[in-house]
């Protein structure tokens, strides 16, 4: 794991010296601040209806908002990643430096992460106001946050590994794109395809949405965490066989 | 004592075969020139020596380390200098070299004091604070430069480190290369050829992918000879019983006074005068006088790298 640390402290700093990066976390908490509003307004105007659905439900599952934000935010986060380093040539110096293969693409990664979660943390302050409202499962809300964190995870390992597979940092963005609108559509088929089927029972298992939706509940599904944790390894180790291939092929 | 030791290094681009069966050694604490036309496969052979360039076949030891399988530690002792010194534009230059010195496994109470160094010895003290992306050329040449130097490497392998650079700037650059043999072994590539021969002690001479010169410069001058014949007879005659002779590139002639001529004889890479002088006497021409003509780096250079069919380099087919 030589030059994990070094590499990682830097990835947060080029993140947050760019523009892009505020604009990412303003619109980002625009939106959820938005999404938190709507939500609060919903609940206390229709409290007839609320019996049925929690307001981390509301939040969290069932709402196309929450998959807008990952699908805005993802891409632009990770496509820099590698591709700017190869497109600039920083990429000769990085690796050049005593640093092995997995600690330079899980620095990245965990760095992208730790911004992630970072962004997602000012909207903890929306679930301790509807606390203090009464009425919220902390357990629930804690699976709403895990569900989040792995299902965030999973599109930014996707992320990082279209960033890699490319000099060109639009191409990554699109990539990532088009990966996790595919990985969304996949889990909308569990709303087309008929009950009982194979293939419905394929779509439901991969839903980010039917995922999202019951650890709202408070429902934590080892299957699903075992789904998302291939969503993020499978791309690292992608990566980093791609990044070996780079010099060595 | 082998610094760098590079056996029958043979590397392919696809079908395009960049280098071809080189090897060389530099001995550590030497300063060595690296040399030859562009594409002769400077920079590929010294990024296979960094570790960012796989090789197609051969053996390259560096700081007795395989580059390959024993990669970390090779690239451990090695500071390097890119082509393009790429640098991440965002930082500042103190901020970067430090980076670059955790990165490399600088201890952290050492940090501070050898990026300050480093950055003395490459003369960027006075943009410390800039941002890489806001200096010029010839500063962000000197960047990497004391990035290669940061965590005091045992090998430096520099790729024209004093392209862009001002002749102020060549000059201390130049100072600074003189000052690192002996407790570093360098290996630069160069168009310079004054520099050659103000910083270096030996050179390796690439033309075409393969080795053409490697040793002292001394050797480097003998390797393409010039000897000046003077003799009895006539200039069109003599030039052209000495041009006959296997070896010979280039030959002037041109008359003395009546009936002596004076002869400039190029000679292949290490080839002898002898049988020009043989030649010449059997057709019937007294040899007064053979001297040798010291050439300069520049005529060295080009008897070594260009062919006699008088293509100019081995760029890609
Ligand atoms: N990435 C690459 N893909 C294909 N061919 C390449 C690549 N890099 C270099 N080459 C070819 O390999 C040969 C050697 O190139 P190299 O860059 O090593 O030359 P050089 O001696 O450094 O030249 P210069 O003096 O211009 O820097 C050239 O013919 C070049 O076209
Ligand atoms: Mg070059």
């Amino acid at each position: 794991m030589r030059g994990f640390w070094p590499i990682f402290k830097r990835e947060l700093f080029a993140f947050f010296v760019t523009p892009l990066a505020w604009v990412l976390l303003t619109v980002f908490l625009l939106v959820q601040g938005a999404h938190f509003f709507l939500l609060v307004d919903h609940l206390s105007t229709v409290t007839a209806d609320a019996g049925d659905q929690t307001p981390l439900e509301a939040f969290f599952g069932d709402t196309v908002v929450l998959y807008l934000v990952l699908f805005l935010l993802v891409p632009p986060m990770t496509m820099r990643l590698f591709a700017e380093e190869r497109r600039s040539g920083t990429i000769e110096t990085l690796m050049t430096a005593p640093v092995s293969v997995p600690a330079v693409v899980l620095a990245k990664y965990a760095a992208a992460l730790v911004t992630y979660i970072a962004m997602w943390l000012p909207t903890v302050l929306y679930v301790l106001i509807l606390a203090r409202t009464g009425g919220i499962d902390l357990h629930a809300a804690a699976a709403s946050y895990l569900g989040v964190i792995v299902v965030g995870a999973g599109y930014l390992a996707i992320g990082l590994f279209m960033s890699a597979l490319t000099r060109s940092q639009f191409l990554a963005l699109l990539g990532t794109a088009l990966v996790v609108l595919l990985l969304f559509l996949v889990g909308m088929g569990e709303f087309v395809t008929r009950d009982g089927t194979t293939l419905h029972d394929v779509c439901v298992h991969l839903s980010v949405w039917s995922t999202m939706t019951e650890m709202a509940r408070g429902v934590v599904d080892s299957r699903r965490l075992v789904w998302g944790a291939t969503l993020i390894v499978l791309p690292l180790f992608g990566t980093v066989r791609v990044v070996d291939a780079w010099a060595w092929g | 004592m082998t610094a760098i030791a590079v056996d029958k290094l043979t590397k392919r681009y696809g079908t395009h075969l960049a280098i071809h069966d080189v090897s060389f050694t530099v001995p550590r604490g030497s300063i060595t020139g690296f040399l030859g036309p562009n594409g002769a496969g400077k920079t590929t052979t010294l990024r296979i020596l960094a570790g960012s360039l796989g090789k197609t076949s051969g053996t390259v030891t560096v700081a007795g380390f395989d580059v390959e399988t024993s990669s970390l530690e090779a690239r451990a002792r090695i500071g390097y200098l890119p082509e393009q010194a790429p640098l991440y534009p965002e930082m500042r230059v103190v901020e970067y070299l430090t980076f670059r010195a955790e990165l490399k496994g600088v201890a952290r109470r050492d940090r501070r004091a050898w990026v300050d160094e480093a950055m003395e010895k490459a003369v960027v003290g006075g943009v410390r604070d800039a941002m890489i992306g806001k200096l010029s050329k010839g500063y962000r040449q000197r960047v990497g430069l004391a990035d290669a130097l940061v965590a005091r490497p045992e090998i430096v392998l520099l790729d024209e480190p004093t392209a862009g650079l001002d002749p102020n700037q060549i000059h201390e650059v130049r100072a600074l290369l003189r000052g690192l043999g002996g407790a570093h072994t360098v290996l630069l590539s160069t168009h310079v050829l004054s520099e050659v021969e103000a910083s270096c002690d030996r050179v390796v001479v690439l033309a075409r992918g393969e080795l053409v010169a490697e040793g002292s410069l001394e050797v480097l001058h003998a390797a393409a000879g010039s000897f000046v014949v003077v003799l009895r007879g006539e200039p069109e005659a003599a030039r052209t019983v000495a041009s006959a002779v296997a070896d010979v590139t280039r030959v002037e002639a041109s008359s003395v006074d009546e009936g002596t001529t004076r002869l400039v004889v190029h000679l292949a890479a290490s080839a002898s005068i002898d049988p020009v002088v043989a030649a010449l006497v059997s057709a019937g021409m007294g040899v007064r006088e053979v001297s040798p003509v010291r050439t300069s780096l520049e005529e060295a250079f080009r008897a070594l790298t260009l062919t006699d069919k008088g293509d100019e380099t081995g760029a890609s087919s």
